[in-house]
């Protein structure tokens, strides 16, 4: 492209990736809380009692129709009100793993809905408790139809890591812009950054695929 | 070797309002073969998950070998569920696993013997049903449909269980894989298995069972020999249901 | 927080408010018609279209779904004028908007077009059309049915998106937010009453094309809903 000016990469291009920490920071921290909240709240919708899934299916839903930007100045600017006062990196953090919770309870909830009742009743039938049926029927079957969701999710969360430029967390797109300010050239970082976003969310598609037919199972809605 | 294995006393169940088991009383002895048969909707399915609790009846009386399961089950649920074995008629095979490992699961998860013994007993259960090495890693879906029920009847049998019961074991296979299947049933009950066999195979029915009970609107409408059901039913229902069964084979319908 | 404080915040500046919420709103359904044009355009040509073409529009769909929107925005807004092209910041927001979503959404519709029997196309192709008239007659008016649920999702998801918008200062719900909280420090007030609009316009949305939907629907046809497709 005869745009890209080369010498603003061979100058800038280490202190954009820079932020590479911080972007990872941010997208493992987000969709690790994501997962582990997000699990809790699919168990609960499916295996709760009454309330308990209904709160669980308020909390989800509101959290989806919340645009990411607001739920993160809501906790940067709003929370100190009330004495909690959050770092920015912290306040990314939670606001993408909220986000991305609501998300990945849904994929985990239809994930869990998916399995035939029938591998509930011969699991029962062989005398597992509870517990028993989770771990080794229900988990089991469950991840594996929700992987390409998952890695889905994950690749969105990366993504929008990018909206913490708004509480100036310093990753990957809020170095970008800042090198664009100085440099007086905002195509060459941008692309840059832009390439350095599509390289991840496609090695992540790709190991997810590689993965994804390692553990397939023929028979097991793995049609993707 | 004898002595009452089960035993179920007046059983009523409704699903919304609507009465699937209206009183249903019978007893299973050790060693027995009682199958039942009956039309679509009767409540045989109902009545085999209540057995093992996957249903929980309304009322009524649930034994298993003189001690109660229900209403007030002598231990907890699934503990007793151990004890009956259940193959059903979409066989029901944990998709994610092996052969060797749907039969020994529950031998490891539940029963908790070691993974060399489990495996021992799995083995053998998987030769009992005719289902040699070279399938037992394969994946439920690469097997046919009979293969795939002689695995479930052996991961059942594996538990060593006192009773088994099955549900329609053989109505969702093509049918030039039927008898494989009888096969394996027929060997058990020489084994002096104890069965409670829901089905529609009157051939089989005749040469394996020791009784045949007709259900019917949620009722056993008629029970005896089965020569005498087979050949010479009393109650009018039961005449239509036996003619209707008889047609479809001659038919060559299932 | 007070409830009274978060009315009175409503009514003190219920002006900037409304002005978020219109520009919030314009934002969504202009980006949205014009990524449902470029979306329908992109899946017929990729489906039907020369090979050439094919691969070019899969490599952009590609590089729009790898890429983050708030940096395609900002291509739009601050590097485009290096090449002579300057838009005022909402046409820019919407332009972007638009260009991401068509990519999203011609993915919908290329599901739609192969989830349609092949039997229609056979009896189509039998009464002598052409490959022109096969698109018009049978390929889009059935993928959009189709198609329609995830469309439904693509608007919700462009609401919530179009928040975006706030980092080339446009003055949307969001930034109006910011308006607002930068004068009265009353931010918890005011975000919550900013997540709880476009909670309430997502509902409504979709309330509304549960609506549609029903009065478009044709009975047999009809697909799963998707959300943002997968990689």
């Amino acid at each position: 492209m005869i745009f890209i000016n080369i010498k603003v990469i061979e100058e800038y291009g280490p202190i954009i990736l820079s932020g590479l920490n911080k972007t990872a920071i941010l997208t493992v921290g987000g969709f690790g809380m994501g997962f582990a909240f997000g699990s809790i709240l699919a168990f609960t919708q499916c295996f709760g009692g009454r309330i308990s899934s209904r709160v669980a299916t308020a909390i989800e839903e509101s959290l989806r129709s919340i645009p990411l930007l607001v739920l993160m100045l809501l906790i940067f600017f709003g929370l100190p009100e009330v004495g909690l006062s959050l770092t920015p990196v912290q306040s990314a953090i939670l606001a993408i793993g909220l986000r991305s919770m609501a998300y990945q309870s849904q994929i985990l909830r239809s994930a869990i809905l998916a399995i035939p009742r029938g591998q509930i009743e011969a699991a029962l039938s062989l005398g597992m408790t509870k517990a028993q049926l989770f771990t080794t029927v229900i988990a089991p079957q469950a991840l594996r139809i929700a992987i390409p969701g998952l890695v889905n999710q994950f690749t969105i969360d990366l993504k929008d890591t990018s909206i913490a430029y708004a509480i100036g967390v310093s990753e990957l797109f809020t170095e970008a812009v800042h090198v664009a300010q100085v440099a007086l050239d905002y195509l060459t970082p941008l692309v840059f950054v832009g390439a350095i976003y599509f390289v991840i969310t496609f090695a992540a598609s790709s190991i997810m695929s590689r993965v994804y037919k390692r553990i397939a199972i023929p028979g097991l809605g793995a049609s993707q | 070797m004898s002595g009452e294995i089960l035993r179920v006393d007046n059983l009523w169940k409704s699903y919304s309002e609507t009465p699937v088991l209206r009183g249903v009383s019978f007893e299973v002895l050790r060693g027995e073969v009682k199958v039942i048969m009956g039309p679509s909707g009767s409540g045989k399915s109902t009545l085999l998950r209540c057995i093992n609790l996957l249903v929980r009846p309304d009322k009524g009386r649930i034994s298993l070998e003189g001690k109660e399961v229900f209403p007030k089950p002598y231990d907890s649920i699934h503990r007793i569920r151990q004890k009956i074995g259940f193959v059903f008629q979409s066989y029901n095979l944990f998709l994610h696993m092996t052969v060797l490992d749907n039969v020994r699961v529950g031998l490891i998860k539940v029963k908790k013997l070691s993974k060399e013994e489990a495996t021992k007993r799995a083995m053998e259960a998987l030769r009992i049903v005719g289902i040699g090495p070279e399938l037992w890693n394969k994946y439920p879906a690469q097997l046919s449909g009979g293969q795939q029920q002689r695995v479930a009847i052996a991961r059942a049998i594996a538990m060593e269980p006192t009773i088994m019961l099955m549900d329609e074991p053989t109505s969702a296979l093509d049918p030039e894989l039927v008898g494989e299947v009888l096969n394996v049933i027929r060997d058990l009950a020489k084994q002096k298995m104890t069965m409670l066999i829901v089905t529609h195979e009157l051939d089989f029915a005749l040469e394996v069972a020791d009784e045949i009970m007709v259900l019917d609107g949620g009722k056993i409408v008629e029970r005896g020999k089965p020569s005498e059901i087979l050949n010479n039913p009393k109650h009018p229902r039961t005449r239509r249901f036996i003619e209707r069964l008889r047609r479809r084979v001659e038919h060559g319908h299932r | 927080m007070g409830i009274v404080s978060a009315f009175e915040l409503l009514a003190k500046y219920h002006s900037i408010f409304l002005l978020g919420l219109r520009n919030t709103l314009i934002l969504t359904a202009t980006a949205f018609s014009i990524g449902f044009a470029l979306g329908i355009t992109i899946a017929v040509l990729r489906e039907f279209g020369p090979k050439p073409i094919r691969h070019l529009l899969a490599a952009y769909v590609e590089i729009i779904r790898g890429t983050p929107m708030l940096l395609q925005l900002f291509i739009v807004y601050y590097a485009l004028p290096a090449i002579g092209i300057v838009l005022p910041p909402i046409a820019a927001a919407i332009l972007g908007m638009g260009l991401n979503s068509g990519a999203y959404q011609s993915e919908y519709y290329r599901a739609a077009i192969r989830a349609i029997p092949r039997g229609q196309y056979e009896a189509a192709l039998s009464l002598g059309m052409t490959t022109r008239q096969l698109i018009e007659v049978l390929a889009i008016p059935m993928a959009v049915r189709i198609a329609f649920p995830s469309m439904v999702n693509e608007l919700v998801y462009l609401l919530k998106y179009s928040s975006i918008a706030y980092f080339l200062t446009v003055i949307e719900l969001t930034y109006a937010g910011k308006i607002v909280g930068a004068e009265t420090f009353q931010y918890l007030e005011v975000y919550t009453i900013i997540a709880i609009i476009y909670f309430a316009l997502s509902m409504a949305i979709v309330r509304f094309c549960k609506f549609v939907e029903s009065r478009i629907r044709v009975p047999g046809l009809g697909a799963p809903e998707a959300t943002r497709g997968l990689i």
